[in-house]
């Protein structure tokens, strides 16, 4: 069909830019037939941005982008999809309650069949397995259950994608799940196949299994971008690396021409940050106490394993690490909002219970998602700069909000804070994404807790802002208070920190003597355990 | 199904809350309603010059006398007041995100304990209604709280979605009135209508005028309807309330107890829907029957979304639509058009009034910088 040098897809000089930021910065991307292409990038560099670009999900500012040669203008999924580009999504796009087989029609009857039926057609005809002979017409308005089951397990047993057509789609295992995605995308004839963080979801033991479907999908000649963080995964099954960071392609290259060490420098940049402040007396007075945390996500599996942190007075502890492994959830079991499975959190010697006692306790918490968990939409700027329960009861007498105090507290912390625009009695759902971000920090921070969580401070904001936080978080270490941050910005953690971790799959390491050594922390952050020799 | 259903109710509401938020207050708060009004009567004159009256007689009839006479305006103020009862208790829930559909439930069972108190218990206590009054309608309006717990606690330790359970609770709550005045301990004493005894004078919510049905009730609501406001919008137990309701989980990262704040806004929902009834029963009806409640719970959800949610606009949707009722009385005894044409009317105007914040022809321009 297609020999080995073909170009399917080609973007030439793509920028995209949202604002003032370029999140994809002119860059130049190409994809072979039967190629598997890594790309490799920390959180904000830039892969999601282009695998939506490529998937018609964002259009383009500027450069063009190419499939086998000729310009196309991807205005929509659909017309990626029907121009043979099929994408998985790292969170399965699903319908749980409905089978395999309805799931997987359900994909192709978006399409008329002039679209896509006969190149179905001809994939199954095709083929050498006289399975699936019988060409399959799917009528547009009545469902056919055995033709769709027969069309499934064609399929399936063609790239070996075991699954059950009739099983409901709930009952099925994550490794299952994905593998139906996969067939959705290949029953619609996807001949470039996008995966985002395939593996983030999967077992070792179906991370094996996973491999050797792409294989079989690369020997079928299907192209597929495989995006991830784990840098052992990516030296395993690709054959060529790109590494983004900052929205700019910093390396294209054969798999295997740099070391693991070479890449995770790439992928971290040049230049690191200068640790500009003097340093801190240790101070031996207590605030967090963390021993033997085992704390469980959201799907039951084991997100934070056996931790143990110790914070005191007078210093700043950064953890630095890939998005998901387990942060989110050290964060929110000691602010007390994930139940803990075993081991204890004392906070300044008590074991407080229930979110509302710790925050008694003097805790401050900037929460990771802050559209959900920092900020009510709906509340005025001004109810939002008082959602800290601690916080309501001081500019309440009597449980009567003290207009006047609040007034006064509100606009303070607006002036001080610089949030724009200075009104308070505006919806926060009006601010943009950094000023949110600000009138959760203001909150957080103004009533100086002895004990700051702060998760990504400084996400969504501009370098002033940034900088700003960041003053104020060692101005917080100064007073003598304690600061845990946790952010997936090495940079952030580099330049704030006194002592460092790493946390990788759920585990944290201890990483301040490594603090010079950025290819050990990448190395470590992408979960490859590191020798000092 | 019940999904859809949540889904449904939850658009409406953000159709309701947000989409006009652009305009200027006054806008939102006269001009938009007036013209829905305006469309609403227009469509409404269609439909009763095809049924062969004239509408400018007709609307003639029900405005003079809904608005313009002394005895259709006080009757109007008399049909207002468990529309904005029902109305506050569905509104704060639903202002604090509970999905109460009981409010029809909690309404009968105030009723019902007004009348079990004024039938069978007022007996025991000095005959004053300086008393009586009082205690009849705080019983009553716990009641109506109790009531409403009960899907709150289902909620918070099952995870029963409220919907669900308050409209069946609206069906328990029918049936436990007709088991309780057919034949139960609360019929009346010959035992033969399907009524209750009435109740006696010392617990009835006296009359400002003899001969008016006009009683303080209405006073009681407005009251209420301004207690709630400032509860909700200026003390910190109203905050919370809001905050759980409107973002459960950055309140619970705030240190509020989500449980807690559910449990209080069903206990408060349920206790105004309570009072509600008790109020009706002890100023009007005298007795239980079970034509009680024409569906001023159900009403009551339309009452609220057109008020935004807001307790002091329901103040004046309550009052549209205790108009509205007087007004189709008007209709039907001045010009004898038929009850069920006067009920579509009502329903289109509840169309519109759904309607009109989705209505792309409003959200062209967006004002206020």
């Amino acid at each position: 069909m297609t020999t080995e040098t073909d170009t399917v897809l080609e973007l030439k000089n793509v920028t995209k830019t949202f604002g003032n930021l370029a999140a994809v910065d002119s860059v130049n991307f190409d994809l072979k037939a039967g190629e598997i292409h890594a790309i490799l990038g920390e959180n904000g560099a830039g892969k999601s941005t282009l695998m939506n670009l490529i998937y018609g999900l964002y259009q383009p500012s500027d450069g063009n982008i190419y499939i086998s040669g000729k310009i196309k203008q991807l205005k929509s999924p659909r017309d990626a999809i029907a121009n043979g580009i099929g994408m998985v999504h790292q969170h399965f796009m699903l319908i749980e309650n409905l089978t395999v087989a309805e799931n997987i029609v359900l994909s192709t009857s978006q399409f008329s069949s002039s679209d896509i039926l006969p190149k179905l057609d001809a994939s199954i005809t095709d083929s050498k397995s006289n399975e699936y002979h019988k060409p399959i017409k799917l009528s547009k308005f009545r469902y056919k259950k055995n033709e769709a089951v027969n069309l499934t397990e064609a399929h399936s047993n063609r790239f070996g994608l075991s699954v059950d057509p009739n099983a409901l789609v709930r009952t099925l295992s994550v490794g299952a799940k994905q593998r139906v995605e996969i067939l959705k995308a290949l029953a619609v004839d996807a001949q470039i196949l996008i995966l985002d963080e395939p593996t983030a979801v999967l077992s070792p033991n179906e991370v094996d299994d996973f491999f050797q479907i792409l294989r079989a999908l690369q020997n079928d000649g299907r192209s597929i971008i495989f995006i991830t963080h784990k840098m052992d995964e990516v030296l395993e099954i690709s054959d060529r690396i790109t590494v983004l960071s900052r929205g700019k392609k910093v390396y294209n290259g054969r798999t295997g021409e740099l070391t693991a060490q070479q890449l995770a420098r790439e992928m971290l940049g040049e230049e690191i940050p200068q640790v500009k402040r003097e340093q801190n007396e240790a101070s031996n007075d207590l605030v967090l106490s963390i021993s033997n945390l085992t704390v469980k996500g959201i799907r039951k599996e084991i997100a934070v394993a056996d931790v143990s942190l110790n914070t005191y007075r007078g210093e700043i502890v950064g953890i630095a690490g890939v998005d998901g492994n387990g942060q989110r959830e050290l964060a929110e079991s000691i602010m007390g909002l994930l139940p803990i499975t075993s081991g204890t959190i004392d906070i300044l010697g008590n074991q407080p219970k229930g979110t509302n006692n710790i925050r008694h306790c003097s805790v401050g918490f900037i929460p990771e998602d802050r559209r959900t968990m920092g900020i009510i939409n709906t509340f005025t700027v001004a109810e939002n700069l008082m959602l800290n329960k601690p916080y309501l009861d001081n500019v309440s007498k009597w449980g009567v909000i003290d207009q006047k105090t609040k007034t006064e507290v509100v606009t303070k912390l607006i002036d001080t804070y610089d949030i724009r625009p200075p009104s308070s009695e505006i919806p926060a759902s009006s601010l943009s994404g950094g000023n949110q971000q600000k009138v959760v920090v203001a909150r957080e921070l103004s009533p100086q807790p002895d004990l700051l969580i702060a998760v990504n401070p400084t996400r969504g904001l501009d370098i002033n802002a940034a900088q700003f936080v960041h003053q104020n978080l060692l101005k917080q270490r100064n007073r003598k208070k304690s600061v845990l941050i946790i952010s997936t910005e090495l940079d952030e953690v580099l330049l704030m920190s006194d002592r460092l971790f790493v946390m990788s799959r759920g585990k944290l390491i201890n990483a301040t003597k490594l603090r010079d050594n950025i290819e050990a922390l990448g190395l470590l952050m992408t979960g490859e355990t590191f020798h000092d020799e | 199904m019940m999904n859809n259903l949540i889904g449904l109710i939850r658009a409406i509401k953000f159709q309701c809350v947000s989409s006009l938020e652009n305009y200027p207050r006054f806008t939102q708060i006269v001009v938009i309603p007036l013209i829905i009004l305006g469309c609403a009567s227009l469509t409404n004159a269609i439909i009763l010059l095809l049924c062969g009256y004239n509408p400018v007689t007709a609307y003639t009839a029900a405005a003079g006398y809904s608005l313009c006479s002394i005895r259709g305006l006080s009757e109007t103020l008399v049909k207002t007041t468990p529309f904005l009862m029902t109305g506050l208790s569905v509104g704060i829930a639903f202002r604090c995100g509970i999905w109460n559909i009981g409010a029809e439930g909690q309404f009968l069972i105030g009723a019902l304990t007004a009348t079990w108190f004024g039938t069978r218990i007022a007996y025991m206590i000095p005959h004053t209604p300086w008393l009586g009054v009082p205690l009849c309608l705080c019983i009553a309006g716990l009641a109506g709280g109790v009531w409403g717990v009960i899907p709150a606690i289902l909620k918070v330790t099952r995870g029963v979605n409220e919907v669900i359970s308050t409209i069946m609770l609206n069906y328990v709550a029918i049936h436990l009135v007709g088991l309780m005045i057919e034949g139960g301990p609360l019929q009346e004493s010959s035992k033969i209508g399907s009524q209750s005894d009435s109740i006696v004078k010392w617990v009835s919510l006296p009359r400002f005028i003899e001969g008016n049905r006009l009683h303080p009730g209405i006073v009681i609501s407005i009251i209420l309807a301004i207690v709630l406001t400032f509860v909700l919008f200026r003390t910190t137990f109203g905050y919370q309330l809001r905050a759980v309701g409107e973002g459960a989980d950055a309140a619970k990262a705030a240190g509020i107890s989500v449980m807690q704040n559910t449990i209080r806004v069903f206990f408060i929902s349920g206790a105004l829907a309570g009072l509600g009834g008790a109020i009706e029963l002890t100023a009007l009806a005298d007795e239980l029957t079970k034509s009680f409640s024409p569906g001023y719970g159900y009403t009551a959800i339309a009452v609220a979304l057109m008020a935004k949610l807001h307790p002091l606009g329901t103040i004046a949707t309550a009052l549209l639509f205790g108009a509205l009722s007087v007004g189709s009385f008007a209709m039907e005894g001045e010009i004898g058009i038929s009850g069920k044409i006067t009920w579509m009317m009502q329903a289109i105007i509840l169309l519109y009034v759904i309607g009109y914040s989705s209505a792309r022809l409003f959200n062209k321009q967006p004002s206020k910088q």
